[in-house]
């Protein structure tokens, strides 16, 4: 247990690493390049990826950990994504044996699916908060080129992170719990 | 029931019996379910209380928001660099031209800034006269913009200057056309500001013309909405929207932007008012940040507010 931990841990620093330099092109960069509308949510990607790929009962606190380092380049906090991970979590531990990334389009797919789930989330807790139908509104619009987007660069996020993970399509350290 | 449906009953009670002790006595499951519960627990709990008035850093997040800043502020200064470069040398075509039309326009301002500086004195001695409420002296802060926020939700914007440089939260944010916003969360060397673009911010405004008062929220990338303006208000397009004083953020009389869309229907008691802002968010570079005296007082207000709130709620 403790040996595993111990990959987690040197794993999780370096994906917190490429979260922060995505986050950094993502709050800098592109807005001076004209697109001051759409964001790409890079946190999205990397939470899917710890969910699909990832084999460890610390999924809920990795969720956490790559929420947090998110929030720190926008206000919107942590808590909604951090719901909203686990709540995909939840479901692709239920679905994870019929998931297999077997090729490009099927990890888009798959990514495009569960994308379509995190946003259903988000706007629920919206709509919870008091969010008026405008906003909820332009936010589904906006996420339509956005996850579009995500789900295009998720084959290749997803080999760079399989290389740090070491993850295969049993899990990462071959761990089925 | 037959003795088959009996079976699959008791069956499935077998299995259910048998997952739940599999969960007892698999550590790795008690763990799992034990993390879920707890993460899950808590985001709960901080999503329920969270306030979009303003947001507090805990140490560590002003540690982690003052070292990744001068990287944004990197990709932002040399962003800055090549525009420069292209519109100061290599778009250079017309600039003895502009440059006379440029003199004939300040010595024109030069002369309608006297006239205007007679009105500020005059305007003084009446106010003092009169003993018109508080005399407020500003002081100004000029910071860079270096980063918007990650998330496309938010419409906020990352300064180069924090609370080193005597800035406080909820200190008002604008540039020479008009209001851009308010610092929201801040840092020792940044700060976040929420622009009224956005809609968790609120301002109580007021349309010159004719005194009508109005929320004013972020609606769209470009629009804000003026709120709870009665049907019977005579609003035209293109009337000016300054800010009322009112709310304890924004200091009186700032242009908010003017009147780009009226709907009234033939029912309802308000009107659906849509402001283009005084400020283009797509080509803010550089803003100011105002800082009042009455700071001390304002916070004094808002935790008196908030203990108030504490004990109705109770």
């Amino acid at each position: 247990m403790n040996a595993q931990l111990r990959h987690i841990v040197i794993r999780m620093f370096v994906t917190l690493l490429i979260l922060i330099v995505l986050e950094t092109l993502a709050s800098s960069l592109f807005p001076m390049f004209g697109m001051s509308r759409y964001r790409i949510p890079f946190n999205v990607l990397i939470v899917l990826y710890i969910t699909f790929k990832l084999r460890t009962p610390w999924i809920p606190v990795m969720v956490f950990l790559v929420q947090w380092f998110h929030s720190i380049f926008t206000v919107e906090g942590w808590e909604m994504g951090t719901i909203a991970g686990i709540i995909v979590a939840i479901v692709v531990s239920y679905a994870k044996d019929l998931m297999h990334f077997s090729s490009v389009a099927i990890t888009m797919v798959l990514t495009q699916v569960f994308q379509c789930l995190w946003v259903a989330v988000i706007i629920g807790l919206l709509a919870l908060k008091g969010a008026e139908n405008f906003y909820l509104l332009d936010k589904f619009w906006r996420f339509i080129p956005e996850s579009l987007i995500l789900s295009f660069l998720s084959p290749f996020l997803f080999s760079i992170l399989d290389k740090i993970w070491a993850s295969s399509e049993h899990g990462m350290l071959g761990d089925n719990g | 029931m037959n003795h088959g449906q009996l079976d699959i009953v008791c069956v499935r009670k077998i299995n259910d019996t048998e997952s739940l002790l599999k969960l007892v006595q698999d550590s790795t499951q008690r763990l799992k379910v034990f993390l879920t519960v707890l993460v899950l627990g808590v985001s709960f709990f901080r999503f329920a209380k969270r306030d979009f008035a303003y947001r507090e850093t805990t140490a560590f997040e002003e540690f982690m928001i003052d070292s990744f800043g001068p990287v944004q502020r990197a990709f932002s200064d040399s962003q800055s660099w090549l525009s420069d470069l292209v519109n100061h040398y290599v778009a250079n075509v017309n600039a003895s031209r502009l440059n006379e039309e440029l003199v004939k326009k300040i010595a024109k301002l030069e002369s309608e800034i006297l006239a205007t500086q007679e009105t500020v004195k005059e305007n003084q001695r009446l106010k003092e006269l009169l003993k018109f409420g508080q005399n407020l002296t500003h002081q100004e802060v000029l910071a860079q913009i270096v980063a918007w926020d990650a998330s496309s939700d938010f419409r906020v914007i990352r300064i180069n200057k924090g609370a080193a440089d005597g800035i406080k939260i909820q200190s008002p944010v604008v540039t020479a056309n008009g209001v851009v916003g308010y610092i929201y969360r801040l840092t020792d060397h940044f700060a976040d500001v929420l622009t009224i673009l956005d809609p968790n911010n609120r301002v109580d405004g007021l349309v010159a013309r004719i005194r009508a008062h109005g929320i004013i929220e972020g609606y769209t990338d470009r629009r804000a909405l003026m709120k709870y303006v009665t049907r019977t208000e005579p609003v035209i397009l293109d009337d000016m929207v300054l800010t009322s004083g009112l709310g304890n953020i924004y200091p009186k009389g700032l242009v908010i932007g003017h009147v780009a869309k009226i709907e009234r229907q033939s029912y309802g008691i308000t009107q659906h008012i849509e402001i283009r802002p005084a400020v283009d968010f797509s080509r803010l570079e550089e803003v100011i940040v105002l800082m009042s005296n009455a700071d001390a007082s304002k916070k004094l207000e808002w935790s008196a507010l908030d203990a108030f709130d504490g004990g109705s709620d109770q």
